[in-house]
């Protein structure tokens, strides 16, 4: 396997795009990473497109291709890629695979979504399970976990709370956060409940919006750019669906980080800047146990602690996370990749880590069996 | 009960006066499941049917306060039910008017009742889970 490479992105502000199309907010991601990496559109061998909704609710398909036209890539491969939540991270597993091979020189990543439709009501994991039809809505799983995290550890609901604080603080310093205003604990905890312990505040906001990457095998990557971004692990596991199921730790989150450490020749105290899925304010200390940045249990005392915020010991979702930026599901894994290029890069501004170096991005989507379908985590370096 | 109505999905109970939902056992490594798989996923042996617990114990649970799917009452609860003679942990819809009385480790006992849609929009047959008294039962 070839070395991979980073050498452009694109992505919008997220946020609500009512009066444009899927395919425009592509596209408009697909040229700006096509200009960032300084490259022609007919130098990409292959294009994978992410997005989950499009189908349902438009009654739309096989739009990679009409995205990738936008920015005139045609003739080459294009595959349509939907995994959940993991949706844009499993196209950027796919693009790496490519290229590592050999296969391709250079691929793109994009993922797009628009979520801001009328009574889009709550996400479930498809109607033809059962776990759906006994009432299993996205929201609900979590506040189980979050239920039994506090009853087996000990984790208050203050705590779970200064997550979606934290990420707020940080989505002020990010101009393209969709939610930027801070917020308290009070705040939090007096929001409308949606499923105790979680208020509308704990639960990321849905959001339109699109991100691009454009991949390189690192032999080549240099004459496009002076400051590539190594891809150091690329991993994707699904669930091991194992009954009894343990809602108060994330295993799939354990296998692939174990999995992407050892590639990557690096363990959780290498990091220095992190993004995790925190579609849900107990989903991100499930993640912190999760990719091993502090021990099972302390998750909801670490963010307390303020470890993981800005200027702390190992800073995570300085981007503002899904919690303030929002979920345009196919995009969202997509965007975390390119928070990472830009730390690396040293281009975020008031949210840089000073030094960053390796950063790690974690993605996790759809519930089956008390498990997740789908677990990735992907190491950055530079 | 409603005797016309049907289950949410076919198969996956007895209905009745002492409901049992319908799981399956690997004939070979004697693994149960619920719902039953096609064939065993650990050794690709064949299953049968098998009535399992009614009586279970809560591992967690939670309560959905936002409008319900599937016209399930609001608020409604769900949650994740030990049967332990079965070795298995399923999930499961709790007793809409037993909320208050929910927590860990909580004895609970099968019922079938019309509550809710199916996937059709027509009111069906659901499973769930209710406490139980102390001293009865």
């Amino acid at each position: 396997m070839r070395a991979v490479d980073i050498i452009g992105v694109g992505i919008t502000k997220f946020g609500k795009y009512i009066e444009k199309s899927l395919v425009e907010l592509g596209g408009r991601v697909a040229i700006e990473a096509i200009k960032d990496a300084g490259i022609k559109p007919s130098q990409i061998n292959a294009g994978f497109f992410a997005n989950m909704q499009a189908g349902s609710l438009f009654s739309d398909f096989t739009i990679g291709q009409n995205v990738f036209w936008q920015a005139g890539i045609n003739r080459v491969p294009v595959f349509n890629v939907e995994n959940a939540c993991t949706s844009g991270s499993s196209a950027f597993n796919l693009a790496w695979m490519g290229v590592a091979s050999g296969a391709y020189d250079m691929a793109m990543v994009l993922g797009a979504e628009k979520l801001n439709v009328p009574n889009l009501g709550l996400m479930q994991s498809g109607t033809t399970e059962l776990d759906t039809l006994e009432g299993m809505v996205v929201p609900v799983s979590f506040a189980m976990r979050a239920n039994l995290h506090m009853a087996t550890y000990g984790t208050t609901k203050e705590q779970l709370a200064m997550v979606a604080v934290k990420n707020r603080r940080h989505a002020g310093l990010n101009p393209l956060a969709q939610f930027r205003d801070p917020i308290t604990v009070e705040d939090v905890l007096n929001a409308p409940m949606i499923a105790d312990p979680l208020t509308r505040l704990s639960c990321c906001p849905n959001a339109d919006g699109a991100a691009a990457v454009v991949l390189c095998a690192s032999e080549l990557s240099r004459r496009y750019t002076s400051r590539p971004v190594r891809v150091a692990a690329s991993v994707l596991v699904t669930g091991s669906y194992q009954n009894p199921c343990n809602l108060a730790q994330w295993d799939a989150d354990k296998r692939a980080s174990s999995m992407a450490y050892e590639k990557a020749g690096l363990g959780p105290e290498d990091l220095d800047v992190v993004e995790c899925h925190d579609a849900f304010t107990i989903s991100e200390i499930l993640h912190y146990e999760g990719i091993g940045l502090c021990p099972e249990g302390e998750g909801g005392r670490f963010v307390e602690s303020g470890a993981t915020s800005l200027g702390g010991k190992i800073p995570v979702n300085l981007s503002g996370g899904l919690l303030s930026k929002g979920h345009p599901i196919g995009a969202t894994a997509v965007a975390q990749i390119i928070e990472g290029v830009r730390q690396l890069r040293g281009e975020a501004g008031s949210l840089q880590v000073e030094g960053a170096k390796v950063f790690l991005a974690e993605c996790m989507g759809a519930d089956k069996a008390g498990d997740v379908k789908t677990c990735t985590v992907n190491i950055l370096i530079n | 009960m409603n005797s016309e109505l049907k289950p949410v999905m076919e198969g996956i109970f007895d209905a009745g006066a002492s409901p049992r939902l319908i799981g399956a056992i690997c004939s070979k490594c004697n693994q149960k499941f619920f719902p039953k798989p096609m064939v065993c996923p650990h050794c690709l042996g064949e299953v049968e049917d098998v009535k399992l617990s009614p009586e279970g114990k809560l591992y967690t649970y939670a309560v959905l306060r936002t409008k319900a799917p599937y016209g399930l009452p609001q608020p409604y609860a769900v949650g994740w039910v030990d049967l332990e003679d079965d070795g298995l942990r399923i999930f499961s819809l709790l007793d809409p008017e037993k909320i208050s009385e929910l927590d860990f480790g909580k004895q609970v006992t099968l019922r079938v009742g019309a509550i809710g849609v199916d996937n059709n929009g027509q009111p069906c047959l659901r499973y769930y889970f209710t406490t139980k008294k102390k001293g009865c039962d």
